[in-house]
């Protein structure tokens, strides 16, 4: 079985409504805790076929040319409901040549050694794991589309423990570096999250200013992007400016892929400029159904499912950002969020938000101590309203997709 | 999968030629129908087919594993071949497969039509506005191991998650649905019971109130909680674990039987071979109130053996001890009774998720809704918000009274731990714990 038979296939069954997705890639990862040293190697293939059939979309995806085409008739006989085809990009360009992929260093006990330092001795590196990978991606269509581009990706997990006298906590971090190893501020992180909850110390102000460290900032960012992407943004969305003058959102990531899981080039997309909406992202079928056309966010997490629309690399921008030690001093009364403790919460319907943290008191811009649990509640209107400095200190996280944030200041928020 | 056995058990000899060495081969061969539905109709449909193979050496604090895509003789031989590499041993010659590339057995009968059938009639029914997404799943994966006989296991899993408007008295409200179960003759007729059971009309809930409070764990949602606070802390790679370091301690009360048992096959988490090929067995976690038996793996396994819960989210991940069903036995108490015994406090029977904090010995489960209790007697709905506390004080609040009807519990479904996500489950009766903090949540 070859890709031309797929595609002739494909293209009998829909003419010139189709798209054929082929992703291979191959990573290597070494995960090391107290008692274990485990190295994996991966070498995955895998294909998918979306097509317009009888009016209605379907979707097929396999290991294996072969298996695909055993499934596509099988995906045919799904019961689906009709929706229009998306307008499909049409370019060509090759794919770019291949680089072996590295094994990646082995960085647990300089990794350990940092968290010690960072926690003066209070955490310690329970594990971590380490994988580099890369992937090439092949988009065809019955448009005549036919794009090649690979990724490298770097990234891992790390996982501490905190210990203070008989009470401990556990944290575990997602990562993701761009070349070299970051490992003093992995530890930073590591360092903070596992030992700020062993403080006694519950919020000593029940509202005040919020200084949002960068990782806290981008998951808040990461949990409010499906406003940025639904058909039907909440009606709160609509009343005019929605963040504080000065704020932008934007999502770009033409630096990491020319192409999205669609072939659509990539492009910056402001989403929100001088605290108003301006913009929206799109994958071909969103921009479909709205009229338009994509913005190049057609996302694949991977081959087994279809693409949809995502942010790529989504993040905060100032437009005079401040450096992070003023914007530190400008707090008269407040706490600043380190790390979070649990996933965010928000209900985009009904304009609300819950995050909870763990931190240190502020007062006059100087730490007064760590505070072990704090939840801030309230409107995402207002929150985002009453963002009123953003630092210089822009740092990308591994959420489901990149998010960056820098050091975060909103003016007021209520604490428990 | 068409595997020669005699000859993979030959290709792993070399790595398990030392004492305590483990060698196996895992391959699994996977076909998933997923379906959209929105408001009644099927928004997208989709089919997938994979096959891969995992082959893994482990010899003291060492590990190897290797995954290719395909479960054919060549992907077998090219990752027992790296295997052997990595692992230092003789490489496996390069070969062309005899039978070169095969392709997979046809798709199994996945019902393309009866369950849209029935699904479409239910959902017209009780939740006829929608954004639900159904998955039905067959597996069959296939161990080879070295000094041990092959082993193969299927299953066929469905899932049906997401929303619906529910008529409410004070108006329409969303609610959270799920419902995993394996597919048996009767799974259909309890997807429509359970359908009718979350649709009923409710009251508008007031936000819970911080603060501790007395709870009852109605419908088999005690479940969710051991889960978290039993069967994690007891799996035999937990470390720390606050339970560990408690072997045949007094934990709880002495009418508190809690087992993990994978051979429940009407529950989610259930099969007849664990991913390393054991026969599982069910292991006590609490016995008349002490704490049990750990979790293994072969990796972890005592002088008895592996206890069948090495477990994998597929073949590109290695096996890890995890839980599988977790199972409460029943007391004597009726509903009527716990009420009572209840007096003043919560009365949940759904929980959408916990987590489990094992250095620090804390969990949480949040929970949707919730029944306030006065005095005995049910009073406004409550919701949601978020039960939490420390293991050990948790079990020891435990009333001595438990529920004698077992119910299970079909909204826990998937646990993810480590980026691996399996299917589990659990049944129980109604639990009465004292004095669990509650706070409010969105």
């Amino acid at each position: 079985m070859t890709e031309e038979t797929l595609c002739g296939e494909l293209e009998r069954r829909a003419p010139g409504q189709w798209e054929l997705y082929r992703k291979s890639a191959e990573s290597r990862q070494i995960e090391t805790s107290r008692s274990l040293r485990r190295v994996l190697w991966r070498r995955e293939e895998g294909w998918a076929a979306r097509w317009w059939e009888s009016g209605a979309p379907r979707f097929a995806a396999a290991a294996a040319p072969g298996a695909l085409a055993l499934a596509i008739p099988q995906a045919a006989l799904l019961p689906a409901a009709g929706d229009p085809p998306p307008e499909w990009p049409s370019r060509a360009s090759p794919m770019p040549a291949e680089n072996p992929v590295e094994p990646p260093p082995d960085l647990f006990e300089e990794l350990a050694r940092a968290v010690a330092a960072a926690s003066r001795g209070q955490a310690r590196l329970a594990f971590l794991g380490l994988r580099r990978g890369k992937a090439a991606e092949r988009v065809v269509n019955g448009a005549g589309l036919d794009v090649g581009q690979r990724h490298q990706t770097f990234d891992g997990v790390a996982q501490a423990i905190g210990r203070q006298g008989s009470r401990a906590h556990e944290v575990r971090l997602p990562f993701r570096w761009r070349e070299a190893p970051e490992i003093e501020a992995l530890a930073r992180r590591l360092s903070d999250a596992a030992t700020l909850p062993l403080a006694d110390r519950p919020a000593p102000f029940a509202h005040g200013q919020w200084l949002l460290d960068p990782g806290v900032a981008a998951g808040i960012l990461a949990a409010l992007a499906p406003l940025f992407t639904a058909e039907r943004p909440p009606r709160w969305m609509g009343r005019g400016r929605i963040a504080a003058p000065g704020l932008a959102i934007a999502d770009d990531a033409s630096g990491d892929a020319p192409f999205d899981g669609e072939g659509v080039p990539t492009r910056r997309v402001l989403l929100v400029e001088d605290g108003e909406i301006a913009g929206h992202l799109y994958d071909l079928r969103a921009a479909t159904r709205a009229g338009t056309r994509s913005t190049g966010h057609g996302v694949r997490p991977s081959f087994r499912t279809p693409p949809s629309v995502s942010p790529r690399r989504l993040f905060f921008e100032a437009r005079t950002p401040a450096a992070p030690e003023p914007l530190l001093a400008s707090v008269r009364r407040g706490l600043f969020a380190a790390a979070l403790t649990a996933p965010v919460h928000v209900d985009l319907e009904r304009d609300r938000y819950e995050v909870e943290f763990t931190g240190i008191s502020l007062l006059a811009g100087r730490a007064q101590g760590p505070v072990a649990g704090a939840r801030a509640a309230g409107r995402i209107s207002e929150l985002l309203r009453r963002i009123t400095g953003l630092s210089t200190d822009l740092q990308f996280f591994a959420a489901p997709f990149l998010t960056g944030a820098p050091t975060v200041l909103v003016e007021r928020a209520n604490f428990e | 999968m068409d595997w020669d056995e005699t000859a993979i058990q030959r290709w792993l000899e070399p790595l398990a030629s030392r004492p305590g060495e483990l060698a196996e081969v895992f391959g699994e061969s996977l076909w998933e129908l997923t379906l959209e539905w929105r408001d009644g109709a099927v928004r997208e449909a989709g089919l997938r087919q994979e096959e891969g193979t995992g082959a893994r050496w482990r010899h003291a604090g060492s590990e190897q594993f290797v995954f290719v895509a395909g479960t054919e003789e060549a992907s077998v031989r090219e990752a027992v071949r790296a295997l052997r590499a990595a692992a230092g041993r003789d490489t496996l010659p390069i070969r062309p497969s005899r039978a070169g590339a095969s392709l997979p057995d046809g798709p199994p009968s996945l019902d393309q039509d009866r369950w849209p059938r029935r699904l479409s009639a239910a959902f017209a029914r009780h939740a006829p506005r929608h954004r639900f997404r159904w998955r039905i799943r067959e597996t069959e994966r296939r161990v080879v191991a070295a000094g041990q006989p092959a082993s193969v296991a299927r299953r066929r899993l469905l899932s049906l998650e997401g929303r619906f408007t529910a008529a409410s008295r004070p108006g329409d409200e969303e609610r959270d649905f799920s419902f995993h179960a394996p597919d048996a003759d009767a799974t259909a007729a309890e997807l429509k019971a359970a359908l009718i059971a979350a649709g009923a009309a409710r009251d508008r809930a007031v936000p819970a109130l911080a603060g501790e409070s007395d709870v009852v764990l109605a419908e088999g949602s005690a479940a969710v909680l051991f889960h978290e606070i039993l069967a994690h802390p007891l799996e035999a790679d937990a470390d720390p674990s606050p339970l560990s370091a408690l072997p045949d301690a007094r934990v709880a009360v002495s009418e508190l039987e809690v087992h993990d048992d994978p051979r429940r096959l009407d529950l989610f988490g259930g099969y007849e071979r664990d991913d390393e090929g054991t026969a599982p067995r069910a292991v006590r976690l609490v016995h008349s109130g002490r704490i049990g038996s750990r979790l293994t793996d072969r990796a972890h396994a005592g002088p008895q053996g592996s206890t069948g819960h090495g477990r994998r989210a597929g073949p590109a991940e290695p096996p890890l001890p995890r839980s599988s069903n977790l199972v409460v036995a029943a007391g004597s108490a009726t509903a009527e009774e716990l009420l009572r015994r209840l007096g003043n406090g919560l009365w949940i029977e759904e929980f959408r998720g916990g987590s489990v904090d094992l250095a620090g010995g804390t969990f949480r489960v949040a929970f949707p809704r919730a029944r306030r209790v006065r005095r005995g007697r049910f009073a406004d709905e409550v919701g949601p918000g978020v039960l939490a506390g420390e293991l050990l004080p948790a079990l020891e609040n435990i009333e001595p009274v438990v529920g004698r009807d077992v119910r299970v519990c079909r909204s826990l479904g998937w646990c993810a731990r480590g980026g691996q996500v399996i299917p589990v489950q659990g049944a129980a009766p109604d639990i009465l714990i004292r004095r669990l903090a509650v706070r409010p949540a969105l």
